[in-house]
């Protein structure tokens, strides 16, 4: 257990290294900070100053070194753009990411896997080739299209909710939060279900192929031979099974979506950190950037290890082998 | 109506994609009486599982009941809903099934399948289920059996886990328990304590026991009738031993003629089919016997000798386990001579295979090991020549017949084309050898382009035997060749392993679970526990006389089929 653990973070060690080593050199190549940052009346000595108070008039190499010392004692470096140490500024953002992201995977969970298994177990039904004719358009259909149908629909139409922004938010341990605030879950609402049409999509189809699989699985047969009652033979013996396949993919797509919902985000004008970073890019905004994907580098590293637990608590092949 | 069950003219039908229909059964009629144990016997596709599974509608949902019923206590039950089961499964019928390993629950407690069952069929809850639970694995003879309530399927035997399953089954004391192959997947020693706890416990209730197997010594030992069922049509039926030992019909003669003994040893097993067409037989003999300076013998030294074999397998740490050490083979010796078969028997785990594998270089042994075949080291090899050579002359029969082809290609490009990526044949000359070999191994040559899903398990291994031949080989790794195949069709591939090797001098290393199968095939043999010889010698002894203590159990383990057949 502990080898393992420590193997993990050696190898996820190396991985913050060369994803460090990859942003740094792609952001220097694609974009010049001080074209972006300074106005049209500066003159080349002030263009100098400003390039010399960020820091890159100074070789590649020596910028990328002094960013790596001080990434080690924890300071990701301030951001070009608001001047502001980066850390604090993406932690500020997170909660309201990270909102959007569990209730899409919850919604997506909560839909997908019940549809899954009813289509699984109900092969030849009518309801079962429309909600595989459903699952395969909400797969095809773009995110962002889908967005501008629901802004269209709920927002446009029926005004019945708010199209963009976070609305009122209630503190909790120092936390801005949308959940416990109904203004805040109507406006969390619609980029939810935008995130997790897709997700709905992907775990009605894992569900039901698990569910095929096990069904005809010897161990199903025989729980039917020895007279269990159905509800608990798909709660128990199904559902335990078909879980296995579920939590290591969702534990990716937690993951995904956590990082990536930028197009969400900015459809919806919600103040995530998909947004911070698309901003962020545009102004040639290195250290949020670089600071930005090596935390989401380690935080798939961490939602890696808890699938892995998990699967270890679901498994008890893997548990105590 | 005093049958507790009744099959009456029973003709299942399955719709095909091709718009035929199969019949798995067609007009089969069963009865069984209260507390008696019948036997359904026959080879796969006979349809005797498809009679457990009518009687507890469990049957597959496209299958059709034609014809014909199942009454259960004059009440007729085929016909009734998933529902309409409900009452009859596991309270009055209990069902055993073939593998016990995959009949459990993998992610849930022993504990939790075993008192579902109970709350399912009685009233009793909490610690009283718990202490009826445990009773109920007492009385299967389960040890420890408080412990084993927390455990789970995979922590435990094969053995043990079908204990558990008779536990289930007879949880609500069952007029009759449907047991399907009960034994075949367990090791000898352990099937016949697990048949013995199934009799004790039909007596104790006075159940009844429907026993569908393949193993006629199994059914000689255990039933009172016996029905004998081939391509779902019913072959004759009648009390044990007057159908074993006095078959009235040819398919039944054949059938019982199959078994390999293992109390005498016989030239040939007395069943039709052998090898093809004469005249492309010849030429694939002469194609095979063409051998390039390869039998040479290097004075009278052993073929092979391998001494001080010895494999450990280590499993990495994971995120909560640490790593595992696991010594399959423990400093194992031997020698296999010109023109020999040497067998290896033991029980699953015992590492038979293994040791095989590291000859052939697919596993590589621990350090301190000695290989030497034709007086030459193993481990001395260095060129890629070498090597081929090496690994044409030595070749290997796999166990399972429908993954150890590729299923993308042809039976005639699975059998030559190794030998054609090598340049010993171009691909005319390919093309033609593939049909002449598939006639040696007893295949129309027609049948060359058809690809490996269009043969049955028999046909499949006849196809592994040529691509093991098309090489040439001195010597012939078998690795459990016939375990996957019927005992007709074992019987026939067995007589064709016999002929080739006398035809072309062959020198076998034959690795088998079935001590009589071993005592056809073999002249020596080593018997293998935990990775250890525990015995070696020729067979007539070893296989008839032991003096290890372990092989004497292995033999007495073994169900007899003991009548004398005239």
């Amino acid at each position: 257990m502990l080898s393992f653990v420590l193997r993990r973070l050696g190898q996820s060690g190396v991985l913050v290294l060369i994803m460090s080593i990859l942003v740094f050199v792609g952001m220097y190549v694609v974009s010049d900070p001080v074209a972006v940052l300074a106005s049209d009346d500066f003159t080349e000595e002030d263009r100098i100053a400003l390039a010399s108070e960020l820091g890159v008039d100074r070789p590649l190499m020596v910028q990328y070194f002094s960013f790596l010392s001080n990434m080690v004692r924890g300071d990701f470096g301030t951001s070009f753009v608001y001047n502001k140490p980066v850390l604090p500024l993406i932690v500020e953002r997170l909660p309201a990411t990270l909102e959007v992201a569990f209730l899409a995977i919850g919604i997506g969970l909560c839909v997908g896997v019940p549809l899954g298994i009813y289509s699984g177990l109900n092969r030849k039904r009518k309801s079962t080739k429309t909600i595989s004719f459903l699952t395969t358009v909400g797969y095809s259909i773009p995110n962002f299209w889908q967005a501008l149908l629901l802004i269209l629909v709920f927002a446009v139409w029926l005004k019945v909710l708010p199209a963009s922004g976070r609305g009122d938010t209630t503190m909790l341990f120092g936390i801005e939060l949308s959940f416990f605030n109904v203004d805040g879950l109507r406006h969390m609402l619609l980029p939810a279900i935008n995130l997790a049409i897709y997700k709905i999509c992907m775990q009605t189809r894992l569900a039901r192929s698990g569910t095929q699989e096990v069904m005809f699985q010897d161990y199903m047969t025989f729980a039917r031979a020895k007279g269990i009652p159905r509800p608990r033979l798909i709660r128990r013996h199904l559902l335990r099974n078909i879980m296995i396949p579920i939590v290591t993919i969702t534990g990716l797509e937690l993951g995904g979506l956590i990082a990536f919902s930028t197009v969400t985000e900015t459809v919806f004008s919600w103040p995530g950190i998909g947004k911070l970073l698309l901003d962020s890019i545009h102004h040639a905004d290195r250290p949020v950037v670089v600071a930005y994907l090596i935390l989401i580098v380690m935080m798939f590293v961490v939602i890696n290890f808890v699938v892995d637990v998990l699967y270890a608590l679901l498994d008890p092949r893997i548990r105590y082998t | 109506m005093n049958n507790l069950i009744t099959v009456n003219d029973l003709t299942i039908a399955y719709p095909m994609s091709d718009g035929e229909i199969f019949r798995a059964l067609n007009n089969i009629s069963v009865e069984v009486n209260r507390g008696q144990i019948v036997g359904v016997v026959g080879e796969s596709g006979a349809g005797k599982s498809t009679i457990g599974k009518t009687a507890l509608g469990l049957l597959d949902e496209n299958a059709i009941i034609e014809g014909g019923s199942v009454s259960l206590e004059g009440e007729k039950i085929s016909n009734l809903s998933e529902a309409g089961f409900a009452p009859i499964r596991g309270k009055r019928i209990g069902y055993i099934y073939q593998n016990p390993m995959t009949a459990l629950n993998p992610v849930l407690t022993i504990g939790e399948q075993l008192l579902e069952t109970i709350e399912a069929h009685t009233d009793k809850r909490g610690n009283a289920a718990k202490a009826y639970a445990i009773e109920l694995l007492e009385q299967a003879e389960v040890p420890e059996a408080e412990d084993r309530l927390s455990k789970y399927p995979h922590q435990l035997s094969g053995g043990l886990c079908q204990r558990i399953v008779f536990a289930i089954a007879i949880c609500a004391r069952p007029d009759l328990i449907i047991a399907d192959e009960p034994t075949t997947a367990l090791d000898v020693t352990v099937q016949k304590a697990v048949l013995d706890t199934l009799k004790k416990l039909a007596k104790q209730d006075n159940i009844a026991i429907i026993l569908i197997t393949h193993d006629m010594g199994v059914v000689a030992e255990m039933c009172d009738y016996v029905y004998v069922l081939r391509y779902g049509g019913m072959v004759e039926h009648g009390p044990t031993e007057q159908v074993l030992a006095h078959p009235s019909k040819d398919y039944s003669r054949e059938l019982m003629a199959a078994i390999p003994r293992i109390d005498k040893k016989v030239d040939r097993f007395a069943v039709p089919g052998g090898m093809g067409k004469s005249a492309d037989r010849d030429r694939a003999l002469a194609f095979l016997l063409r051998r390039e300076d390869r039998n040479v013998i290097v004075d009278d030294k052993p073929l092979l000798t391998a001494r001080n074999l010895s494999k450990t397998f280590v499993t990495p740490a994971t995120v909560v386990s640490a790593e595992k050490v696991f010594k399959a083979v423990d400093d194992v010796s031997f020698d296999v001579s010109h023109g020999e078969t040497l067998g290896i028997v033991g029980e699953s785990g015992s590492g038979k295979s293994t040791v095989g594998r590291m000859v052939l270089g697919l596993h590589q042994p621990d350090e301190g090991y000695e290989l030497t075949y034709r007086a030459q080291d193993l481990s001395s090899l260095k060129s890629r020549a070498e090597r081929l050579a090496l690994s044409k002359s030595m070749q290997c029969i796999f166990q399972d017949p429908y993954s150890s082809l590729n299923p993308r290609m042809s039976a005639g490009e699975n059998i030559t084309h190794a030998i054609k990526a090598h340049g010993t044949v171009g691909r005319t000359e390919a093309h033609e050898l593939a049909g002449d070999l598939m006639e040696l191994v007893g295949l129309p040559r027609g049948n060359v382009r058809k690809m490996p899903h269009a043969f049955s398990g028999g046909e499949r291994q006849r196809i592994g035997i040529a691509r093991a031949l098309s090489f040439r080989p001195d010597f012939l790794f078998c690795d459990e060749p016939t375990s996957a195949l019927d005992v007709t069709v074992q019987a026939e591939l067995l007589n064709l392993m016999k002929d080739l090797q006398s035809t072309l001098g062959l020198t076998m290393l034959f690795v088998s679970h079935d001590l009589a199968v071993v005592r056809q095939m073999c002249d020596r043999v080593l018997v293998m526990k935990a990775g250890q010889v525990v015995e070696s010698g020729d067979c007539d002894k070893v296989l008839v006389d032991p003096d290890h203590p372990y092989t004497q159990g292995l033999l007495q383990a073994m169900p007899r089929f003991s009548f004398d057949m005239g």
